[in-house]
């Protein structure tokens, strides 16, 4: 396991330069950079150059690159371009936020829908069936940030429940905290367990045709248990794999949902980075993001041989 | 069963008690007036790291010898007399008496000679450093403090510009700092100036909180501008990073915020119409043109930048993408202006035959003419979508090329375009109008209006500050800009502020930047 655990590490590597390599070069193929950015439409060529000279943007691209990777090896991710900060713990701090919501969301999502989707496939062309597919299709097809504005609408303009602005660290207030959260944890939840739902219900239904389970029910062994020890631990490999999916997806997915929210999570710096064209906390973030997603894949692949034994690290 | 009951009705009586506690921890007791910021602010320095937004905030905290009146004229602020030599190189300040920093020191000549230093050191950054190093208007070859009440700035040359650049918001108004502003190092710390509000509390990317300066020796009489009378009333500003439209509106109808500064033009009738709030209009300097590369090979004939010009229905599109809040204006001088004369009145007026007359003349045969715009600024957008319909009529073919915001001020910069929809900043003298569209463009590309005759017309102004003689200079300047289209006009903008009906005091003015001195709850 722990050799496996090391293969898997080391093969990150790589993919972790490429993912910095390309991001770099991406982001500085993109016309316009902070110096033009900051001086606005007086932007003459002297002070441009010297401003880009004093942001450090007059050296070669690869001087730079090489310049910002060896500092990262060090632990040094640099100081944002707009407002002098340093980096890491602003990636630290903006990730809390984002990771808070992202996997509050996916564990309700993940309890509500694989329940859902059991009951789904056993009750297969029936009204429950058609009700839960139906429910979870329209989910799927709501745009987040819409179905964020509605729930904004409804719980904090018309009914005056929640508020519509701001945030307050759980660690600060708890109670505060959570009600700033509720909103958009809820939207997130809707949509992902309705594709969490179609996942579980459409493997659930494979798993359902098989021999084990005929011959399970033959020997008369309840429905319920038929659908706990058999069905789902064997259907949930499929949704497993989409949990992690939509974790990483999450990550940079979740700037729209931050944005309307008023969140300060880690898609919403990305965001603002890319407009402001501050390059070093664009490379920290996709290389954080990276990172992590990386290792949620690396989680949940060795939680496979937990539900199939057949797996094997 | 009971069990399932016992659990449901822990979890209700739970989730009440959230809210009330959330419902009492964002009530609003009058003591805090809660502001919308569309972005955070960059930094607390003056005039250094600075966007629009935080030249907003920080002019709360500090303020220059001269400030901006409501008229957008420069008045004294920290300075209680202003007196300039006959031959215009010698400007002596003397300071107002009882004006206390933010740490109870007393200002003095010295903290000015200390704050102009620093600016004019290159090291700091500061945005107007070209303006007064030499490079730009002037060279400031001395700061010194004849005495603890008086200083005394000596120039390289004269202009008219000096005092006006000065108040610029853009510079921070060259605020007037105290020494403690900075670390041990040398460092910034945070702004330690004179303004009304002092600094409180900066947490990045959420909200920045600003706290009334209780000592603040407020000038007599009514507000004007960024000078006159200022009273904090409220113990705190507490400005919230809500870069949301829709989240910044539902906010003030929720009562969530207090002040929604920037609102859309297209926005303005919604409001409106919500009970509980309203709105506060005034018009704006900013400028709202189409650029015409005047190098291009199809553009650089007159006759079709003219044709172009007479394709559109000027008023027309600025009452569709105002929605009639705005008023046309041709002029580079923005209408609120006092050197808008009757002449800056002149614009071009529909007349498609002539558009017609005019292209089969230059021998333009359908060539496509890609115009520049971007979403940033919906007003421009829909600019552009109405120029592209309307200069068919005339058979001008206009392909929209729709970029963000920093690759259009790219593409500006270079000069890299055919036509672009674009805005310009608020520029404060019509001399800095002009000087911000001509200039040559081999050295200067982002500029629009290259023409020797121009600059030399424009260089007249700034060295001249008998307001007749400008006014000529600057009423030649706009009939030849008629004449040669290197621009198209549209509109200035207005500043509309959103605001919840127990808000009383703001006014909104023509830089378009909040203040919330003398305003209450």
């Amino acid at each position: 396991m722990l050799s496996y655990i090391a293969r898997r590490v080391a093969l990150t590597v790589p993919t972790l330069l490429l993912v910095m390599v390309a991001v770099f070069a991406l982001i500085h193929l993109i016309p316009g950079d902070p110096a033009q950015l900051m001086l606005g439409d007086a932007a003459d060529d002297a002070t441009l150059s010297q401003l880009r000279q004093h942001l450090g943007l007059d050296r070669p691209l690869t001087v730079q690159f090489a310049r910002w990777l060896l500092n990262v090896v060090h632990g040094d991710f640099g100081h944002s371009i707009t407002n002098g900060l340093p980096v890491l713990p602003l990636l630290l701090e903006r990730i809390q936020v984002s990771g808070t919501i992202i996997l509050a969301a996916v564990t309700l999502a993940t309890l509500i829908a694989v329940p859902a989707g059991l009951i789904a496939a056993w009750k297969q062309n029936q009204t429950v069936d058609v009700a839960i597919v139906a429910g979870a299709t329209l989910l799927l097809s709501i745009p987040s940030f819409w179905l964020g504005l509605l729930l904004m609408l409804q719980f904090g303009l018309k009914l005056g429940w929640l508020p519509v602005v701001g945030y307050v660290p759980l660690s600060e207030n708890f109670s505060e905290g959570l009600l700033y959260l509720l909103l958009p944890i809820a939207t997130l939840v809707m949509i992902e367990s309705g594709i969490l739902t179609r996942m579980s219900r459409a493997s659930a239904i494979d798993v359902l045709r098989l021999e084990y389970v005929t011959h399970a029910r033959a020997k008369g062994v309840s429905e319920s248990q038929v659908l706990r020890r058999h069905v789902f631990p064997n259907a949930f490999g499929p949704t497993l794999t989409m949990i992690g999916v939509i974790l990483g997806n999450l990550l940079g997915g979740i700037a729209v949902l931050e944005t309307v929210f008023t969140l300060p999570g880690i898609g919403r710096l990305l965001v603002d980075a890319i407009y402001a064209r501050d390059y070093p906390v664009v490379q920290g973030v996709m290389l954080l993001t990276a990172l992590t997603y990386v290792f949620i894949n690396l989680i949940i692949d060795l939680c496979y041989p937990i539900f199939d034994p057949r797996v094997t690290t | 069963m009971i069990f399932n009951r016992s659990i449901a009705f822990a979890l209700s009586v739970g989730l009440v008690a959230l809210f009330v506690q959330v419902s009492l921890a964002y009530a609003q007791d009058g003591s805090a007036l809660r502001v919308r910021l569309s972005s955070d602010i960059r930094s607390t320095d003056p005039g250094t790291n600075r966007d629009d937004n935080t030249d907003a905030v920080v002019l709360h905290m500090v303020e220059g010898l001269v400030a901006l009146r409501e008229d957008t004229s420069v008045g004294p602020m920290l300075a209680s007399k202003i007196v300039a030599s006959s031959d215009g190189l010698r400007y002596t300040f003397t300071l107002r008496d009882g004006v206390k920093f933010h740490n109870g020191a007393p200002l003095t000549a010295a903290d000015v000679v200390w704050s102009w230093k620093r600016y004019l050191d290159p090291a700091t950054g500061w945005r107007c450093l070209p303006e007064f190093d030499g490079r730009g208007m002037t060279k400031v070859l001395a700061v010194e403090a004849t005495n603890p009440k008086t200083v005394v700035f000596k120039l390289e040359r004269p202009t008219s510009l000096f005092l006006t650049t000065m108040a610029r918001t853009d510079c921070g108004g060259a605020g007037i700092l105290h020494s403690s502003s900075l670390d041990s190092d040398g460092r910034w710390k945070q702004p330690v100036g004179t303004g009304p509000y002092k600094f409180g509390q900066w947490k990045k990317g959420q909200y920045i909180d600003l706290v009334r300066f209780e000592n603040y020796a407020s000038l007599n009489g009514p507000r004007d501008g960024y000078t006159g009378g200022k009273k904090a009333e409220v113990e705190k500003v507490h400005f919230m990073v809500i870069p949301d439209e829709i989240a910044g509106k539902t906010a003030l109808y929720a009562g969530a915020i207090d002040v929604f500064p920037e609102v859309r033009s297209a926005d303005i009738a919604e409001i409106q119409k919500k009970p509980q709030v309203k709105i506060e209009v005034a018009p704006a300097m900013d400028m709202y043109a189409f650029l015409i590369q005047t190098r291009d090979p199809v553009l650089k004939d007159v006759r079709i930048r003219r044709a172009l010009a007479l394709s559109l229905d000027l008023p027309a599109i600025t009452e569709a993408v105002t929605e009639g809040v705005c008023q046309p204006n041709s002029s580079a001088i923005p209408s609120s202006s006092m050197y808008y004369s009757t002449v800056q009145r002149l614009g071009y007026r529909r007349d498609i035959a002539q558009a017609k007359r005019l292209l089969a003349d230059a021998g333009y045969n359908g060539e496509p003419i890609k115009m520049i715009t971007n979403k940033r600024h919906s007003e421009s957008f829909d600019s552009a979508v109405l120029a592209q319909a309307m200069a068919a009529e005339a058979g001008i073919r206009i392909d929209l090329e729709v970029l963000d915001w920093a690759t259009q001020l790219d593409r500006y910069t270079k000069g890299k375009y055919q036509t672009m929809a674009f805005i310009y900043s608020a520029r404060l003298d019509p001399s800095l109008s002009y000087e911000m569209i001509s200039g040559p463009k081999s050295t200067q590309p982002r500029k629009v209006w290259d023409d020797s005759l121009v600059q030399e017309k424009l260089a007249e102004s700034t060295r001249s500050s008998d307001r007749a003689k400008r006014q000529v200079l600057f009423d030649e300047l706009h009939r030849k800009m008629l004449e040669d289209v290197p621009f198209i006009v549209l509109f200035n903008s207005v500043d509309a502020v959103g605001l919840r009906a127990n808000v009383v005091g703001y006014k909104s003015w023509a830089p378009a930047k909040p203040r919330l001195w003398n305003v209450h709850l």
